[in-house]
């Protein structure tokens, strides 16, 4: 059955933000996965954070909770305690993950919730005018800081895999077809999957911009070191460099709900809670 | 007929063994028993004792003054030998020091054997409690042996049976059948955590320890949405870190019950004692101005009662449910023969995620549940949260109580009290021409507390707080002020004989 994703909803995205591209990516990626007949429209369930990557929620014709900033993952992680056999996705970006809700993102990968977490990576506080973020680079000179940014920006990846995540990729919001394919195989991924989006702000912070040259992609990969390597190949500050895009670190490990009796009940009969 | 027993100790010495076994002894024999217990923050060592309190009638507290004091160390001794009343008597540990880890049994039997109890009373809970109880019973006879009857305890025909605060909440998130209880630890909220999780599988329910406090209540808010019954539980400071979560829940109208166990503040304060000084942050955590419920019972039965009512209401009207309780609530083991009442059947009538399209958002929304800024879908929304105080109360009135009156219905003197204090109040007055009005709902406030108040020549207000929130909040609301204020706030409850010559002098 052909899904309705769209919504009535009118878009304020600025004209020509790499969103429209993430939004358009998840709607073929939703679209195929509902049309096979694999999952129904109502199964999945988004929580999206606060700032320009979450209006995201207004545009998806699917259930979800537009949530506080920095808590979109536990809010999420608490939907599937709720309810195991729901699809979740976590849409959120830079500064409500990294900054806001930093723990929850370790913890995250610990509890390892079978669900997927896109994360709209542009460097920069936008929706709040262009504020630093911890990946912003250094020297990136905003309104409230007007000295520049002293410090070295965090490599997420870097943490994520000292985190013992199970699935990490990067793709790149200029690149229809690999979001489509990642955002699939990260949905299709057992555990939490972590998808990095490499992600322009046309307004803001337009330094950390047209990164493509130094993109390449590689083969799915599932070893640790090849892994550790990859995560060090770009920092977030230089432009010199590689990025790589792909899957950078796959492995398998129980997930949340299978590691929980009382959950591996509810996915195993199909079952809700009060249905108990 | 009211007897007390302290029994202190340090950390680990065991002396909650001792209590346990001889309340349940006494309880079997037909007595009513009230445990406090005073521990320090500290897992071995310092000074903790318990103070049991016997009566042959219901009884909700304990007394400064005791009869028997059982020592386990010589500090004990030290700090509690002024409580101790003309006649009282001291056992203390020194003499069965090669009783060694079967010292509680021996302390029991020497406390039965003042008591005037039959040995074999104490030999069924012995052997109930153990597997291996050969020895037991030998050090438990030479305990009995050691001392001289003083008391004459007769067997009386009831049968009481005693809760701490923390499972009697336990138990009513069962009975309303409770699916997923998501928290972080937080004294003296954990108890609570801790009961839940002990048969969890069995019991079909879920005990999930979040990172934090809001994650905690964040995961509540999306196991909620999800479709399930769900509950938080805190102090006062993971209650502040739950805050906004509370306001997205205003907004979101998801259904959301959050147990809110004070200790003393602010900051760490004394964090193993209690104070009833969270009222205003549960009336009003938050930003923004959305409706909620706040009740707080004074006992195990309330406890299980209104833990069942929070989450119905929650449920029913998609609101914020605040159980407000605190560590004398919590950690106090209360006996008594009443019977909770009904469970109100709660049932997840909402429409779910997974069977239908559901969205729920911290913005203001339109009707798909999508985002809005439109000054008129503001003002709807607005007002139909502010319709849920009216519609809410209304029913809370017809259906639950909200208040209740002990003592002297007739007189013309008013204590007004709430929560855990209720227990010390209700045994103060129970010799003396006064009236007590207890507070169940907090909020939505009853309509009859005024009406009382009129009625008063002279109130009292008794609470554990320094600026007397509930008098506050009573004057907000009817604009009666309370002049005469008993208030306690160095960390320890009230002493039901202490608070009788406190009220006797206002008098």
């Amino acid at each position: 059955m052909k899904p309705n994703l769209t919504t009535q909803s009118e878009n304020t995205w600025c004209p020509g933000c790499p969103n429209f591209m993430i939004l358009e990516s998840i709607k073929q990626t939703l679209t195929k996965l509902i049309e096979s007949g694999e999952q129904k429209q109502t199964d999945f369930a988004i929580t999206t954070d606060i700032g320009c990557h979450a209006k995201i929620f207004d545009y998806l014709n699917l259930s979800g909770i537009y949530c506080l900033h920095g808590r979109a993952l536990p809010t999420a992680i608490g939907m599937k305690l709720g309810n195991p056999n729901l699809k979740v996705l976590t849409f959120a970006g830079d500064g409500a993950v990294y900054a806001e809700g930093i723990s929850h993102f370790i913890h995250a990968f610990k509890y390892n919730a079978d669900m997927t977490l896109i994360l709209h990576d542009n460097q920069s506080f936008s929706l709040t005018t262009g504020q630093p973020t911890p990946t912003s680079q250094q020297g990136y000179t905003s309104k409230s800081q007007s000295l520049g940014v002293f410090d070295k920006p965090m490599n997420p990846i870097k943490l994520a895999l000292a985190s013992n995540a199970t699935f990490i990729a990067r793709t790149n919001a200029r690149d229809i077809p690999h979001m489509v394919e990642i955002f699939t195989k990260a949905i299709a991924h057992k555990g939490f999957s972590f998808v990095e989006v490499i992600q322009d702000c046309l307004i803001f912070n337009l330094d950390a911009n047209n990164k493509d040259k130094q993109m390449y992609k590689i083969k799915d990969n599932t070893n640790k070191q090849n892994a550790e390597k990859l995560a060090d190949e770009f920092d977030y500050n230089s432009k010199s460099g590689k990025i790589p895009l792909g899957i950078i670190y796959q492995s398998k490990e129980p997930t949340l709900e299978e590691k929980w009796p009382q959950l591996k009940e509810l996915l195993n009969k199909k079952t809700l809670w009060k249905e108990k | 007929m009211r007897l007390n027993i302290i029994i202190g100790g340090k950390a680990g010495q065991g002396i909650n063994k001792v209590s346990e076994i001889v309340a349940n002894t006494l309880n079997k024999y037909g007595y009513f028993t009230f445990n406090y217990r005073d521990y320090q923050s500290l897992i071995r060592g310092g000074h903790n004792f318990n103070t049991l309190s016997i009566s042959d009638t219901q009884i909700e507290s304990h007394e400064a003054r005791a009869d028997i004091l059982v020592a386990l160390d010589e500090w004990t001794i030290k700090v509690h030998k002024q409580a101790l009343k003309k006649n009282g008597i001291i056992i203390t540990a020194e003499q069965f020091k090669d009783e060694k880890q079967n010292l509680n049994v021996t302390l029991a039997g020497a406390l039965i054997k003042i008591l005037g109890i039959p040995l074999k009373e104490l030999e069924q809970e012995i052997k109930s409690q153990f597997k291996k109880y050969e020895d037991a019973l030998t050090s438990t006879k030479k305990g009995f042996k050691s001392q001289k009857r003083i008391h004459q305890l007769k067997k009386l025909d009831n049968n009481p049976s005693t809760l701490s605060g923390s499972q009697a909440i336990a138990i009513g998130a069962k009975n309303s059948g409770l699916d997923l209880y998501i928290a972080y630890p937080m004294t003296p909220a954990t108890n609570v955590m801790n009961e839940l999780a002990e048969n969890q599988v069995k019991d079909k329910l879920m005990v999930f320890q979040a990172e934090n406090e809001i994650a905690a209540a964040n995961m509540a808010l999306g196991a909620s949405f999800a479709g399930t019954k769900t509950m938080t539980g805190t102090s006062g400071g993971g209650f502040d870190l739950m805050g906004e979560a509370l306001s997205l829940q205003g907004i979101s109208e998801i259904p959301l019950t959050v147990y809110l166990a004070s200790r003393p503040g602010p900051g760490t304060g004394v964090p193993t004692y209690t104070a009833q000084s969270d009222l205003d942050i549960a009336l009003r955590a938050g930003h923004g101005e959305f409706p909620r419920i706040v009740i707080a019972p004074g006992n195990s039965v309330e406890a299980i009662e209104k833990t069942s009512e929070a989450l119905f209401l929650a449920e029913k009207f998609r609101t914020l449910s605040v159980i407000l309780g605190d560590k004398h609530l919590a950690e106090s083991e209360f006996s008594s023969i009443e019977t909770s009442s009904k469970t109100p059947k709660s049932k997840i009538i909402r429409k779910i995620p997974g069977k239908n399209l559901v969205k729920n958002s911290s913005y203001e929304i339109d009707k798909f549940g999508n985002s809005t800024e439109s000054y008129t879908l503001t003002k709807k929304n607005v007002e139909k949260r502010l319709a849920k105080y009216g519609t809410s109360k209304k029913f809370i009135e017809k259906k639950f109580e909200m208040i209740k009156i002990h003592g002297n219905k007739d007189s013309k003197t008013l204590i007004i009290g709430w929560g855990s204090t209720s227990g010390a109040i209700k045994d103060a007055i129970k010799d003396l021409d006064a009236k007590f009005l207890q507070i169940l709902y907090m909020k939505p406030l009853s309509n009859q507390i005024k009406e009382e108040m009129e009625k008063a020549d002279k109130i009292i207000l008794v609470e554990c707080n320094v600026t007397g929130q509930l008098g506050r909040l009573l004057r907000e609301k009817t604009g009666i002020k309370i002049e005469n204020r008993l208030l306690k706030y160095n960390g320890r409850p009230f002493h039901s004989d202490e608070l009788k010559n406190s009220i006797e002098k206002i008098l």
